[in-house]
């Protein structure tokens, strides 16, 4: 391999404290530049994946490198810095409602000043050139000093997704970032990601939980089942046959955002 | 403190009864044994009717030489109480949240409910004779017992946000300071600043009375007024408190509202 | 992605509330502090003296508390009568305050005013009133408790009453009740546990306030401690705190559980 792997997992499990099993064992590696899309029904271990990768649910065994490092197990600088190149975006947003667009936007960048220029909100105008950029990026630049909120569902997602490009990240991690959104908003949604992901090369994968929009939007699938990759391919090759045996189960309506069954 | 607004079914007529009952019979045996006999309690009217007759009119110049700077004195020490509570309750708040931080809540929760058991005067009556007679004194007392109070509700309401914030901080690559910058405070911060608003109006209350036991203030006064027997003057140290607090009231519930909206 | 978006300018802030708010605070500290004669050299000066009284007032004299039963017994009794006197008068002056049952706009308006009178001036002032009009003694006590007990049952229950449902008071009233059937069919019983729940809170308020009412002459254990302080028997002082401490808590645990039960 002559490329360093944006992510690696090797012989990953984690188990949490009261016993359930969130990854089994997983081997992974995903390439700089990479739009990759985790599917595997509830309790699949998804999120678990993902937040393996930023470290924000520690492993029990095996590894994970993000860039050719490995991921700290405990809280500390050298976890935080690792973050600070992983941008993350969730299924409920996660912002501070109360802040205005502009400083949710600039909790991106907390990792990149110095600690008291963070602490004080005064940030340097380098660092909220960035900010604005990342707005840009998602087209809500006329919002950035209104109350986050007050914004839509899909502007506050936008605005998520505004903090982790204001990372200036290596890699973004999406865990089903269009859940809680409506039909329409989430085609716009995953667009933006996609254009992010070919526009500026960052890493990306996303969770999702609707087969049509991995196969429309992703460039690799990834199945999940019992904390176990069972699949992992090229997008447009994925199979009926596929979900099946990732889900254990045969697709139906409701596995799909349009409400028509997968081809 | 607001309950629910689900209502129990009966426990059945015998319940209820059977309740009141004890309660009448206790109360009954308190009354006689406090002498509050219905004789007592007829003769009530007429003795409140003539010390109320004394009241009038109340001695206004009084008023305005003597009580006016008392009731300034019981401000100042309700609001130097309410700094020193916030002042130190905030962090406090901040750490004895169970979300937060787990282990050291317990031990702050644990100080807050030592520093609520003790009323004001109670304490006052030790910080007399430790840093001297008069408002210092109060302002101490009630200090400590708004930071009992304020920890307690301060860290009920940090305990009660979205964490998903803070994880996001978090995961932004921030510390765990700056997740309480951005995440927890902005959330918290509205409510809590009320609490101190609310608490100053019940401390206004608590340093009027702390004159009793000479820790300054308009209580002070009013004992001396009615020991002495000076209804008059009396008379005007209670129309002046009431309009002042109610004032004091109005203004800040005015100010809680406009933050809570 | 259009460059055409402008960048929103910060909105101003309002610099003028903030300066004001800023300032008025720092004033008003800087003024009460000066009101207060907060002076570190007289703290100094008197420290001494502080510590050696609170080194005597250790340990508390144990052998006195005999002498204590009684007047904590009348404390209790004081704030039983208190209690329940207050309890059953507030109930009319609750249901006068709360908009949605009051007969007349008038009835409303005067009752609501005193019941906010009442609030204003503190326990220990009321006691001090009764004390001057009925002597020295646990009657002026347990009358400056009845006071404050309808001003706090009567606030929180109004509360409680203008949020119950009146879908049943208006059928009471529809079907020719008269108003008291109306509130005995049809409000009460809905805001009954609140009652209670109250009625138990300021048992809790009363036994706390009952401890102290004897500092100006009302009664109880407090005129104990007023005598004992005056003339600075502290090992007694900290004995009278203490057990006023432990009965404090133990009946607020006890009410608090039965509220809990309740609601
Ligand atoms: N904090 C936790 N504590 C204990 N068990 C957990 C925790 N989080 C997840 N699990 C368990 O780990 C397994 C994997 O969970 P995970 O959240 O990763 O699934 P997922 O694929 O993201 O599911 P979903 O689609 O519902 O989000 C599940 O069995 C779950 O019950
Ligand atoms: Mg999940």
């Amino acid at each position: 391999m002559i490329r360093e792997a944006a992510i690696r997992f090797e012989g990953a499990r984690v188990v949490y404290p009261n016993g359930a099993v969130g990854l089994a064992s997983v081997d992974l590696s995903i390439a700089p530049g990479e739009f990759v899309v985790v599917v595997g029904s509830s309790g699949a271990g998804k999120s678990t994946l993902l937040r393996a990768v930023n470290g924000l649910t520690p492993l029990s065994a095996g590894s994970v490198a993000v860039q050719g490092q490995p991921v700290p197990r405990s809280e500390g600088r050298a976890l935080r810095r690792l973050r600070a190149q992983v941008g993350m975006i969730f299924q409920d947003f996660r912002i501070t409602r109360r802040l205005t667009v502009m400083t949710n936007v600039l909790v991106g960048r907390v990792a990149h000043v110095p600690a008291w220029r963070a602490m004080l909100n005064l940030w340097p105008a380098a660092d909220r050139e960035i900010a604005f950029r990342a707005l840009e990026r998602v087209g809500i630049t006329d919002k950035a000093w209104v109350r986050a909120g007050d914004l839509s569902g899909g502007q506050q997602q936008r605005v998520g997704i505004a903090r982790a490009l204001a990372q200036e990240p290596a890699i973004i991690l999406a865990d089903e970032p269009v859940a809680s959104l409506d039909p329409v908003t989430t085609h716009q949604i995953m667009r933006d990601l996609v254009r992010i992901n070919q526009e500026l090369g960052i890493t990306t994968v996303v969770n999702l939980h609707f087969l049509d929009l991995a196969r429309r939007y992703g460039q690799r699938i990834v199945g999940l089942r019992n904390g176990e990759v069972v699949y992992d391919g090229r997008a447009e090759s994925v199979t009926q046959e596929d979900f099946r045996h990732i889900y254990g189960r045969d697709p139906d309506a409701g596995d799909v955002l349009d409400g028509q069954a997968a081809r | 403190m607001t309950p629910g607004t689900t209502l129990q079914p009966p426990a059945g007529i015998g319940w209820a009864t059977r309740v009141t009952l004890v309660i009448a019979f206790t109360f009954l045996i308190c009354a006689w044994a406090i002498d509050l006999t219905p004789a007592a309690l007829a003769n009530l009217p007429r003795q409140m009717a003539m010390v109320l007759s004394f009241f009038y009119p109340a001695d206004m110049d009084y008023g305005w030489s003597r009580v006016l700077p008392a009731l300034l004195e019981s401000i100042h020490i309700a609001w130097i109480g309410t700094i020193i509570g916030a002042a130190i309750s905030l962090p406090l708040a901040l750490l004895g949240a169970r979300t937060l931080f787990p282990r050291i809540a317990r031990l702050v929760k644990l100080i807050s409910a030592t520093a609520r058991a003790f009323p004001e005067i109670l304490l006052a009556i030790y910080f007399v004779p430790i840093v001297g007679l008069g408002a210092f004194a109060g302002a101490l007392a009630i200090g400590i017992s708004s930071v009992g109070m304020l920890t307690k509700l301060g860290a009920e309401v940090v305990e009660s946000i979205d964490m998903g914030p803070v994880e996001a901080v978090q995961a932004a690559g921030g510390s765990r300071l700056l997740a309480l910058r951005y995440a927890v405070v902005p959330q918290v911060l509205p409510e809590i600043v009320a609490h101190w608003l609310f608490r100053f109006e019940l401390n206004i209350r608590a340093s009027a009375v702390l004159g009793v036991v000479g820790a300054g203030g308009v209580g002070g006064v009013l004992l001396n007024t009615l020991r002495y027997r000076h209804f008059e003057k009396a008379a005007a140290v209670l129309l002046l408190t009431i309009v002042v607090v109610l004032i004091i009231d109005m203004m800040s519930g005015a100010i809680r509202r406009r933050l809570l909206r | 992605m259009s460059d055409a978006v402008t960048r929103p300018l910060r909105p101003a802030r309002n610099w003028a509330l903030i300066i004001g708010a800023v300032t008025a605070v720092t004033l008003m500290t800087w003024w009460s502090g000066r009101g207060i004669r907060f002076s570190l050299t007289e703290l100094a000066c008197n420290l001494p003296g502080g510590r050696r009284l609170l080194v005597e007032s250790w340990p508390p004299e144990f052998s006195f508390f005999p002498r204590l039963l009684a007047p904590l017994l009348e404390t209790l009794q004081i704030a039983v009568v208190g209690t329940v006197i207050g309890g059953i008068l507030a109930v009319p002056v609750a249901v006068l305050a709360a908009r949605n049952l009051t007969p007349g706009f008038l009835v409303w308006f005067v009752d609501r005013n005193f019941m906010n009178i009442l609030r204003t001036l503190p326990d220990l002032f009321w006691a001090m009133l009764f004390a001057a009009a009925v002597g020295f003694g646990p009657i002026a006590g347990a009358l400056a408790l009845t006071v404050f007990t309808v001003a706090v049952i009567s606030k929180l229950w109004s509360e409680s009453l203008e949020a119950i449902d009146m879908g049943v008071p208006e059928a009471v009233r529809a079907s020719g009740g008269s108003w008291l059937q109306m509130l005995q069919f049809g409000a009460i019983p809905q805001a009954l546990p609140h009652y209670v729940s109250y009625a138990l809170y300021a048992f809790e308020l009363n036994v706390r306030a009952s401890m102290i009412l004897g500092l100006v002459g009302a009664g109880g254990i407090g005129m104990v401690l007023e005598t004992q302080r005056s003339t600075f028997e502290y090992p007694r002082v900290t004995l009278i705190v203490l057990s006023v401490l432990v009965i404090v808590l133990i009946i607020e645990q006890v009410s608090e559980s039965i509220r809990r039960r309740l609601i």
